[in-house]
Order: structure tokens, then sequence, then C-alpha cells
């Protein structure tokens, strides 16, 4: 008999697109919304589909997948939180800048956000979203 | 795994129990298999928690949902 612990459970085709829609109203709930600090919101849903597809080591296949999914060809790896941004926010709001800010704002929060800090507390303790974008440039000597 | 998918899971328990005649199906089989399917269903989503493990939990419009149900039942029987 099949045994298999819940965290094992494979990530299905239609769980994939279940969760990209889940983001993709997120995205349509802070457009709606008034409130300026709504965008963390979905940046936090953002975040925290990627951390667990990295905590299972496959948040690059996993993002290649979301992209072929809504018809973007990707030939290299693609970088996980932009990619789930382009695949869920509108594209004629956020522009490819905008899409690579809030990659490195993640891939900040990431490497330096504690497990049970929430996203929105973190960014704004650091500066903001534009200061923690500087601070991934600058820690991780990477810049997209 | 959070209340909400727990109670799920025991339901769909019982249910494959009585369906088997008796023959009651593991709990982790069941548990895998609902799981798999409300996730795919958009109702439950896996998270990391505090310590860095992967959980499982209700996601916003299931919880929605279940609100709303309570909602509408407390209105039945207010009309009663």
């Amino acid at each position: 008999m099949l045994r298999r612990a819940p965290g094992t459970i494979p990530f299905s085709t239609e769980a994939l697109k279940a969760n990209l829609l889940r983001l993709q109203n997120e995205w349509e709930t802070v457009q709606a919304s008034r409130d300026r600090d709504a965008i963390y919101q979905y940046l936090s849903a953002v975040f925290e589909l990627v951390t667990w597809w990295d905590r299972e080591g496959k948040a690059g296949k996993r993002a290649n997948r979301a992209l072929h999914l809504r018809g973007y060809s990707s030939v290299r790896e693609a970088e996980p939180f932009a990619a789930v941004i382009l695949c869920t926010a509108d594209r004629d709001r956020v522009d490819e800048r905008t899409r690579s800010k809030w990659s490195r704002v993640l891939r900040y929060a990431a490497e330096f956000k504690e497990v049970d800090e929430p996203l929105r507390d973190f960014v704004k303790r650091k500066g903001g979203i534009n200061k923690c974008a500087g601070r991934f440039a600058r820690r991780l000597g990477r810049y997209r | 795994m959070d209340k909400i998918l727990q109670d799920l899971v025991d339901q769909a328990h019982e249910a494959a129990g009585l369906r088997r005649n008796g023959v009651h199906e593991a709990h982790d089989l069941v548990s895998t298999e609902l799981l798999a399917e409300l996730e795919a269903d958009g109702d439950a989503m896996r998270f990391v928690d505090a310590k860095g493990k992967i959980r499982w939990r209700a996601t916003p419009d299931l919880r929605q949902y279940l609100k709303d149900l309570k909602l509408d039942a407390r209105d039945d029987l207010k009309d009663l």
C-alpha cells in the first residue's frame, strides 16, 4: 500500500495551475485596494510559494514549468521569484524593471529574513522595497 | 496541517472506511490523496513553517467559503 508523508506528495500540473491562479487573485485584490501596504500581501504570497519550492530544491524547475504553462519560453533556468511574478501579475502594470526590483527584494528576504517574521515587517525594518532591492545588490553582489 | 484540513482528512477517512464496509483504509493514504486533490482544486496549499518544515493549510479561498457557509447557516437559523 502506498505510504507517503504529506510533505512528499507530488506537485501536479493542476496544483501548479491552482497556485498560480491563487496568486493572480491576490494580485487582483491588491489592485482593487487603496492600502499602500497591499502590495506586501501579493509579494508575501509569491515569497511563500517559491520558498517551499526552494525547500524541496525544485524552485527553478517549477518556475520554468509555470512559465511554460503561461506560454513563455525560457532558454536558461528562470529566476523563480521573477518568473512567478511574470506569470501572476498584470504585465501592463508591472514592467521588467519593477519585476526585477521585487525579485531582488524577495531574494534578499530569502537570504536574511527569519522564517517567522512577516515579509512586510522585514522589508519595512530594512527601509522599504527600494532599499531592500539595493541591499540585495550590495550584499549578494548580483544585479538583474 | 491546520484544523480545517485535518477535519476534512478525518471526514474523508471515515467515509473511506464506511465505503469499504468497515475495512479501514490507511489514514496516510486517505490524507495523501485528499491533500493532492484539495491542492489541485485550489483549496489547500503548502508553506514553510517557523521551524523550516513544509506544512499544509487551507487556502484563503477555502477559508472564506467556510466562513460564508457559517454566516449563511447563522442567518438561516435566525429566519426559523
